[in-house]
């Protein structure tokens, strides 16, 4: 019992000092902008552009066209903060100072902020459906929300967790935030100059390099999970986007996100739990 | 100098045997060595940069040492976190407190932090505390709107949930008004006395250690010079005594006289109060063992003068503490 409340204790804390730094707030109000605009966008370029047998499942758009991009950062962006402004303002320490396990500690901080992404995650899935809802009427194959929202967590989880380690062994907000999103940009930009070269060149060793880089399976899964499960003709809509997906089957994608999520996780804790308290980081 | 510390025994709560940090950089603290009893209240003095904050931290289980060991009720703080500081908190200077959160919230996370039993209204002992601190008026007030002196009431109200047995206290009276002061002295003071708490208490306000403290631990360079009780540290660091007195004007014969007392090193007029027609003396005396106060007021009193006030020389724990650092390689205090 009172393990799983000290956890609790830190999670919900942890929610709550993130909802306090205004960040949360831009965040949730990019998050509407983002599944809102398009929608109208699309709705007011006129019909003819999109066939109507397509409108039951247009809620999907939002998801893709947002997902890997938005999502992935926003897991950064709360990730990066959650050990690093603590030690920044000074409050780790009063904390670790009470008899409680740093373990818990650590676990109830992650948690606490992985729950957070998934709200907006949650919310994400929910505006996409609401306006694809109000603007092109009743939608279709809503059952993969719960597998696709899955998908999506588990993917941004490696970057949350990539995120967490550097705000964990750098200590620094800014910092962290600058490496954690140097690395997933450096990812995306790397991936698809060495898909380019793959194409061109046909060496497999670029093709598997890609293969392995984060973003691959990050943006691979969702895309992996809720495609054989929507009909063909999606593609007309889904044209704009890239659905292709670098890492050829799902249990590699998986497979993939757990190595990344489990290194940069262990590392994380491993140097938590080693590393002594700072003070007051000015 | 080294004077010898108190040795350790089954009832100590705090042990550093030999407890070095080193920072890199040529920064290093200790070997300290300093044990603290069950019951002890015990003043933690020493210049800035010392590293009382370290010995602090060290004994909480936030840093590591880089040798020697530290002990918490038996228990290494690092291995053994949850059961060495089961009753031991904490209140540190200057708290970083999370500002979002008003201090009913801050003490109710702690409370949670601290899984109290089931059988404790956290309710009723947050309230209690929040009274006890003088911070009921604000208890819904957001940390960060608190004035500095309320956040370090603040910082010791968190200290107090969960009814420790032990209180480490960084600066505890930084920022409090003078009625705050003397409140939290009697705090400390009942904490002590009704729980037979133990308190290790930083400062660098002597005349609040020589009024709270039974005993203190002075640390110079992380090296704990002397542990003992506060009359100890002053007769074992100062081989001089003071004596104050208040007199009507002195005639030179009866200064004469007094000079002659072979145990007298000085004598100094500190106050002249004309107007209330009365001098202010300090005597120094070579020695601390004889108390020479008898010879000087029968010389006084058969000269005519009037002998208004005698008494030993004040700050005596404060010169001691000087006395102490500038025997110590001849450091500046």
């Amino acid at each position: 019992m009172s393990r799983a409340e000290v956890i609790y204790t830190f999670a919900s804390y942890e929610i709550k000092r993130a909802i306090a730094r205004k960040k949360v707030l831009a965040l949730i109000i990019f998050t509407i902008l983002l599944n809102v605009l398009p929608y109208y966008a699309l709705s007011a370029a006129g019909t003819t552009l999109i066939p109507t047998s397509v409108y039951p499942y247009i809620w999907v758009v939002g998801i893709f066209a947002v997902g890997p991009l938005f999502l992935n950062f926003t897991a950064i962006l709360i990730a990066a903060g959650a050990m690093s402004e603590e030690y920044e303002q000074g409050t780790a320490e009063l904390l670790l100072s009470k008899p409680v396990r740093r373990s818990d500690y650590f676990t109830g901080k992650f948690l606490g902020g992985y729950i957070l992404f998934l709200s907006i995650l949650g919310l994400t899935l929910f505006l996409s459906f609401a306006s694809a809802f109000t603007f092109f009427g009743t939608q279709n194959s809503l059952y993969i929300i719960p597998g696709l929202f899955l998908a999506q967590a588990f993917s941004s989880l490696a970057f949350y967790s990539l995120a967490f380690m550097l705000g964990e062994l750098i200590r620094r907000s800014s910092l962290a935030y600058i490496f954690s999103s140097a690395a997933f940009f450096s990812s995306y930009i790397i991936s698809a100059f060495l898909g380019i070269v793959y194409e061109i060149t046909g060496k497999e060793i670029y093709k598997t390099v890609e293969i392995y880089l984060p973003t691959s399976p990050a943006s691979s899964l969702p895309i992996q999970y809720a495609f054989p499960k929507l009909p063909s003709r999606l593609s007309t809509v889904l044209r704009f986007i890239n659905t292709s997906t670098a890492v050829p089957t799902i249990n590699l994608s998986i497979e993939i996100l757990l190595v990344y999520t489990i290194i940069t996780g262990a590392i994380a804790i491993a140097y938590f739990l080693y590393a002594d308290i700072s003070r007051k980081l000015s | 100098m080294m004077w010898e510390t108190t040795r350790a025994n089954s009832s100590a709560v705090i042990e550093l045997s030999g407890a070095i940090k080193d920072y890199g950089s040529n920064k290093k603290i200790g070997p300290a060595d300093l044990t603290i009893n069950k019951g002890e209240i015990v003043g933690f003095l020493g210049p800035n940069g010392s590293g009382k904050t370290t010995c602090i931290r060290l004994v909480l289980g936030l840093i590591k040492t880089s040798s020697g060991s530290v002990k918490v009720n038996g228990l290494d703080p690092i291995k053994h976190h949850v059961e060495a500081l089961k009753k031991v908190a904490y209140s540190p200077e200057l708290p970083n407190i999370q500002t979002f959160l008003n201090p009913k919230q801050f003490l109710n996370l702690v409370s949670h932090e601290l899984s109290l039993p089931e059988n404790i209204n956290r309710s009723d002992q947050i309230n209690q505390i929040l009274e006890l601190v003088g911070l009921q008026e604000y208890s819904e007030t957001k940390i960060g709107k608190l004035s500095k002196g309320m956040v370090q009431r603040l910082s010791i109200a968190q200290a107090l949930v969960g009814s420790p047995e032990t209180l480490i206290l960084d600066e505890p009276m930084i920022g409090l008004d003078p009625a705050g002061v003397a409140h939290f002295r009697q705090v400390f003071k009942d904490f002590a006395a009704q729980g037979k708490g133990t308190v290790l208490m930083s400062s660098h306000i002597m005349s609040e250690v020589e009024s709270l403290c039974t005993s203190v631990a002075m640390i110079h360079r992380g090296k704990i010079l002397f542990k003992g009780p506060v009359d100890e540290v002053e007769q074992k660091v100062l081989s001089y005594a003071i004596v104050q007195l208040e007199t009507s004007p002195l005639t030179p014969q009866t200064i004469q006289q007094l000079r002659k007392i072979p145990e007298i090193t000085q004598m100094n007029i500190v106050d002249n109060r004309q107007k209330e027609n009365t001098t202010v003396i300090e005597i120094t005396v070579g020695t601390n063992d004889i108390d020479i106060r008898p010879q000087i007021s029968d010389i006084i009193v058969k000269s005519g003068a009037k002998l208004f006030t005698i008494k030993s020389g004040e700050n005596m724990l404060e010169r001691a503490y000087i006395e102490a650092l500038k025997e110590k390689n001849g450091a500046k205090p």
